[in-house]
């Protein structure tokens, strides 16, 4: 007799994989059309906008360049630290710290341009280094679960941003907008409103793709990763990795709080972080962990975003927009797990 | 051994346990077999446990006293046979049928939560735990019961705080509650202090006289001689013999575990015109690891086995970790051609050519998630072609991955996939070869052949005599004595993290080495 | 008229024709002359996109919702043109996204109801084609102009009959920000009570929010146990409005007649009214007559008190109209002597507060507590 059953392979195929994520997407756009449509609206309307704004004007690329941006330091943070098993929670918070670094440079640091903008870089990456520090030695001497640790200094340093930019740091000429003065130093721009930071950021996705893929040290951190296990058997000094990379991942995630503040926002002003950290992890789970992947996912996720702003004028709320984020990851993680499957023809065992 | 011709007779039986002539067996295995794609896990196993027995269940690692219990407690079917409890067959289909039929188990790993207090973990998943629960009253339920079945606990404390004779106490009393009549204890002494194990064989004695019975999982020969009434032997999934403890002595149960029917295939002799063993190559003068080794002194030469004995958990993890530089020792020394090698770190005895076949693969020989390449690459990344300077290049590594599986004999489809979508044995071959490319000097081989079918463990064993002949020094460790005695030049047995002591193969007494496995020194090291 | 029905409904007084608002009587608050640039083109009427960037949700029966009251003043004055708007747009960069997609829409002005600075700023600099406003704003662009209302006139007004009605003379305030807007509440609402009883003082809480009901309540219920039996405040909502109906006190509120949350409590309220000035600024723009602007308006024509409440008596309406009348008749309040919070003397005797000094307004007289640190 013949059946059919279905098999779990442990790993899945690459190119169903990728299948999997290009139905999820869809998938997931097609309910949030169909929610849209039973809510009295035209999905084709309101999708044809979305790509006729983001895609048609120099106006929309450049948002969406400016969107992508901090979505692609954050998404290659919390990268980086896959790529050892660590799960950086903490990009938020470190993405805040590296923005309140560079805007306490720039506020109170007098020199030139040329020396001010470098120490600014060079400030926010250490700010955001020092802010994964105490989670990271927690792991390393302690294995003490990164997890929470780095969540919670987010609220920290969510906070910390608050109190300044309301409270010391304020300008009182700011009005309603709590922040602090305008920065008088920010990054140059590159084409539009789109700053330096952007090529800066493709730019570093494309040197850690090699660094990992390339190099005897990202070697070292996939073993490390895969099974720390192992690498200690090979004599891979885990616990030295694991530290480099995760301050690695703050230092990125507070270059990116840097872009932020001196680069689109200008000034310091509490939850300029925007979530960006928390979407990072979204970005960089559907990447894979695989920084050109980053890139990619990043621009989904800033169409998505952008889509948003768009689709805001045209009457729907910012709910609507976290809904369709929440459905591509949730259907994104089921199409992960489907894609493990087969189905394979059987003949019924002899007894 | 003809396994039937073991059986004693019933009547006797009854008779000497002091029961009625046509007293049923609380629970009896009649030719019980269990097989795994590969693996013969047990075939026609009988077995039978009277009201009022201890039974204790003897057998080497893998010999099936597991999977038997498995089955007698509803985790697995068993794939023919049945299971009589009271005189009527059952089949259980979960552990929770067993438990009902009054059929409990206590495992060597406890199965309790260990953030909730012993009254919790008692009423835990249990029937007759009440809907509307509060503390006081689990504790004044868990208090009560432990009165009645005579198992001193505190049903306030946290799991977490207590003694592991006290944790096994709680299992204990968790299974008890439940009102088994057959207590499964797998090991039980294992994690227990002498005086610990003393008030366990109270309690035991004290269960069994109320007409219930016991189980007994061990591989401590005395402990076996001291509590049970009748001992069953199993052998590679079979019933050896079951006897009357007071008729057995250690040795004879040594024997009957290890076995006579050996098939001894003689790969300790070296093919014309290679040498024999030279001289000393990686070299332990006193070492010990807190807790676990204690003055180890032993020295492997150049193109010698040395084979490692001992029942699974006796120190042999611990003694290739200090071997490969993976753990230093807390004292002694660990010399390598002279050079002491105790602190240098895994890295560094690897780079000096020690190759190691780890104990647990998927633990530490690979990391299942990456590609076979970049497994196949782990113990020669660093070098060229690999790496050139700080680059690594992935067409060398490929290079050097085809190689290996090509010398393993490995037809891999795709070396980009994952590691663990190979076999086991795939997997160990292509481990074992990736270590003899780095074993200049020497290898050490954790259960090399451990999980493999027959074609493979040839394969390994000709892997280490190959390495042998070229001059390495060979460490293999092994529960498996066949394999030792046809390979090794010389074999150390290990008991508690001690060497009892070391045999060479070639004159090796089975019932000594066997006496050695259980804990008797042998001072006449060779 | 369209205009007038809502107008009515909300107590205005003496507004005089829509058009007349065009004219921006002498005191309408016009702190700088229109920068010297070109109006803008024309646009004709059914090719118009008119955009409003909102603060708060059009549902809040307070700022936003007079907002959009406006908005819909321009969809009924200008039935052919395109009005499009945003919701609770938060002070972020994700305001400026907005705003530039109102740009990628092709709106010909956008109206931020609130002050969104730089982020606004930067939109209309790359959008020079476009006409920007800035409600409550203070730096002009070439094409961004400024509005916002004398609302201390009103306050001053809500002031007098405060001070009439409060038994203890402890009067609270429930502040959003220590911004100018709460800083000419306050102070012109206890110079307005200190009218009629000099002893009466302002305390105020700040919650550092527009919109936070929960927030405002316990501000509210706090300034009510310090013993304050009148509450004033700069809230999109009604929330300390129905806790002092519960306790028994008296409110002022802002924005909208909302009186039906606390009838009882209810004195009046600081009424806004955008649409006159909305569809005037439309005008302009689609018959190219367009410059940016800086426009504050005056009492009576965008702003005033509300018909006060049921439990107004007569004399106390009264006596707060009078001081009214004589606002509305070119006299100021804001007249020195006055000293700070500290005791210092910032306006001399004799000297009138400019309408840009009170816009600016950001030190707390004698009597006010809880803004200046």
């Amino acid at each position: 007799m013949m059946g059919w059953r279905l098999q779990r392979l442990p790993s899945a195929k690459p190119r169903l994989a990728f299948l999997a994520r290009a139905v999820s997407v869809i998938l997931a756009l097609l309910v949030a059309g169909l929610v849209t449509a039973a809510a009295g609206f035209h999905p084709f309307d309101l999708g044809a906008e979305v790509v006729s704004s983001s895609f048609g004007s120099r106006f929309g690329i450049e948002d969406l360049g400016l969107l992508l941006t901090p979505l692609i330091y954050t998404g290659l943070a919390v990268a980086v630290g896959l790529r050892i098993g660590a799960w950086n929670i903490g990009a938020e918070g470190q993405f805040n710290i590296g923005a309140f670094c560079a805007a306490g440079v720039a506020l109170f640091v007098p020199g030139p341009v040329w020396m001010v903008l470098p120490l600014m870089v060079f400030g926010g990456a250490l700010g955001g280094a020092a802010w994964i520090l105490v989670p990271t030695l927690a792991r390393a001497y302690a294995d003490v679960s990164e997890l929470i640790t780095t969540l919670l200094l987010n609220f920290v340093a969510l906070l910390l941003v608050y109190y300044v930019a309301t409270g010391p740091w304020l300008d009182p000429s700011g009005h309603a907008l709590a922040t602090t003065a305008r920065l008088p130093v920010a990054i140059p721009e590159f084409w539009g409103i789109v700053h330096w930071g952007f090529p800066v950021a493709v730019a570093m996705a494309m040197a850690l793709a090699i660094l990992f893929a390339l190099t005897r040290w990202g070697y070292e951190i996939r073993i490390s990763g895969s099974n720390p296990g192992a690498a200690r058997y090979a004599g891979i000094p885990v616990r030295r990795h694991l530290i480099t990379v995760m301050l690695m991942s703050g230092a990125i995630a507070g270059l990116g709080g840097v872009m932020e503040v001196a680069g689109t926002v200008g000034r310091l002003q509490g939850g300029i972080s925007n979530n960006y950290g928390y979407l990072g992890i979204m970005v960089a789970v559907l990447a894979r962990a695989a920084p050109l992947g980053v890139l990619a996912s990043a621009l989904l996720m800033a169409v998505i975003l952008n889509g948003g702003i768009i689709l805001q004028t045209q009457g729907l709320t910012t709910n609507t927009v976290l809904a369709v984020t929440g459905l591509i990851l949730l259907f994104s993680a089921i199409g992960d797990e489907l894609a493990h499957y087969r189905v394979i023809r059987t003949t019924a065992q002899r007894a | 051994m003809d396994g039937g011709g073991a059986m004693l007779d019933e009547v006797d039986v009854r008779h000497r346990l002091g029961l009625d002539p046509g007293t049923p067996p609380l629970v009896a295995l009649r030719g019980v077999g269990k097989v795994f794609p590969g693996v013969i896990a047990n075939a026609d196993v009988h077995l039978e446990v009277f009201p009022g027995e201890i039974h204790a269940l003897l057998g080497e690692n893998g010999a099936g006293k597991s999977t038997l219990m498995n089955v007698l407690t509803g985790i697995y079917q068993p794939d023919s046979g049945e299971i009589v409890v009271a005189g009527y067959p059952r089949t259980f289909s979960s552990p929770q049928d067993a438990i009902r039929a009054g059929i409990g188990m206590v495992h060597q790993h406890f199965k309790l939560v260990q953030a909730f207090t012993v009254a919790e973990n008692v009423h835990l998943g249990w029937d007759r735990t009440p809907a509307r629960v509060g503390a006081a009253m689990l504790e004044a339920r868990t208090a009560e019961l432990a009165a009645r079945l005579n198992l001193a606990v505190r049903p306030e404390a946290t799991v977490a705080d207590l003694s592991t004779g006290e944790q096994q106490r709680v299992e204990i009393l968790r299974v008890l509650s439940r009102d088994a009549k057959v207590l499964i204890l797998d090991e039980p002494t294992a994690v227990l202090t002498p005086g610990e194990a003393q008030d366990l064989f109270a309690a035991l004695r004290a269960f069994v006289a109320q007409g219930n019975a016991v189980i007994f999982i061990s591989h401590k020969l005395d402990e076996v001689l001291e509590i049970a009434h009748r001992v069953t032997v199993l052998r590679a999934g079979r019933n050896v013999a079951t006897r009357w403890a007071s008729d057995c002595t250690e040795r004879s149960l040594a024997q009957m575990m290890v076995g006579r029917e050996i098939v001894l295939t003689d790969m300790r002799t070296r093919a014309p015109g290679i040498a024999g063993p030279g001289a000393p190559v990686l070299r332990l003068e006193a070492v010990a690891l807190k807790g676990v080794l204690q003055d180890i002194s032993l020295e492997v030469r150049a193109g010698e086995v040395l084979g490692v004995a001992g029942v699974a958990g006796n120190g042999q993890r611990e003694l290739c970790q200090i071997m490969t530089g993976l753990a230093a020792p807390t004292s002694g020394r660990v010399l390598l051609d002279g050079a002491d090698i105790s602190r240098a770190g895994p890295g560094a005895v690897a780079t000096m050519g020690v190759g190691h076949i780890p104990e647990d693969r998927l633990a530490s020989g690979v990391a299942a998630g990456l590609s076979i390449t970049e497994n196949a690459v782990l113990r020669e990344y660093r070098d060229r072609p690999v790496s050139r300077g700080p680059w690594y290049s992935p067409r060398a590594a490929l290079d050097l991955a085809r190689r290996i599986a090509g010398a393993a004999e490995v037809v891999v489809p795709d070396f980009a996939m994952p590691v663990r979508n190979l076999s086991g044995g795939n997997q160990q071959r292509l481990v074992a070869r990736r270590e003899m490319r780095i074993a200049r000097r020497a290898i050490v081989a954790a259960y090399p052949s451990r999980g493999l079918d027959v074609g493979a463990i040839n394969m390994m064993m000709r892997y280490l005599t190959e390495l042998r002949d070229q001059g390495v020094a060979v460490v293999l460790v092994s529960e498996e004595l066949e394999e030792l005695l046809n390979l090794s030049d010389r074999i150390a047995v290990m008991f508690h993290g001690r060497i009892m002591g070391i045999v060479p193969a070639a004159a090796a007494d089975l019932d000594d080495i066997g006496l050695m496995m259980g804990g008797q020194r042998r001072d006449r090291a060779a | 008229m369209t205009l007038i029905r809502p107008l009515s409904r909300r107590g205005f007084l003496n507004m005089g024709a829509a058009a007349g608002l065009g004219l921006m009587l002498p005191r309408t608050g016009l702190i700088q002359p229109a920068r010297a640039a070109g109006p803008l083109p024309a646009v004709a009427e059914e090719e118009a996109v008119i955009a409003w960037g909102y603060v708060g949700p059009t549902a809040d029966e307070g700022w936003t919702w007079a907002h959009d009251q406006g908005r819909q003043a321009v969809q009924n004055a200008y039935p052919k043109l395109k009005t499009i708007y945003v919701e609770s747009v938060p002070y972020s960069a994700d305001a400026s996204r907005i705003y530039r997609q109102f740009v990628s829409e092709g709106a010909h002005m956008v109206f931020a109801n609130s002050n969104y600075g730089d982020f606004l700023y930067d939109v209309a600099a790359r959008a020079p084609e476009v006409a920007f406003f800035e409600c409550d704003g203070r730096s002009p662009m070439d094409n961004l102009g400024t509005y916002y209302v004398q609302h201390w006139y009103p306050s001053y007004v809500t002031g007098v009959a405060a001070g009439l009605l409060s038994k203890t003379g402890k009067l609270g305030y429930v502040a959003s920000f220590p911004v100018p807007s709460v800083y000419s509440g306050t102070n012109a609402f206890l110079m307005g009570a200190r009218s009629v009883n000099p002893s009466a003082t302002v305390q105020t809480i700040v919650i550092n929010s527009w919109f936070d009901p929960q927030a405002a309540a316990q501000a509210g219920t706090a300034l009510i146990d310090n013993g304050c039996d009148l509450l004033f405040g700069i809230m999109d909502e009604a929330a300390y409005l129905q806790v002092a109906e519960q306790r028994g006190a008296k409110a002022v509120m802002w924005n909208t007649d909302i009186r039906r949350y606390g009838p009882n409590a209810y004195v009046s309220s600081i009424v806004v009214d955008f649409g006159a000035y909305y569809v005037e600024q439309v005008r302009r723009r689609l018959a190219g007559e367009w410059t940016p602007s800086q426009d504050i308006l005056p009492m009576g024509q965008g702003v005033d008190r509300d018909a006060w409440g049921q439990s107004v008596p007569a004399e106390v309406a009264a006596q707060a109209d009078a001081a009214r009348d004589k606002i509305l008749s070119g006299w100021s309040p804001f007249t020195g002597e006055i000293k700070d919070s500290k005791g210092n003397i910032r306006i001399a005797a004799g000297q009138t507060m400019t309408e840009t000094e009170l816009y600016n307004w950001d030190w707390s007289i004698e009597g006010v507590s809880g803004l200046d640190s």
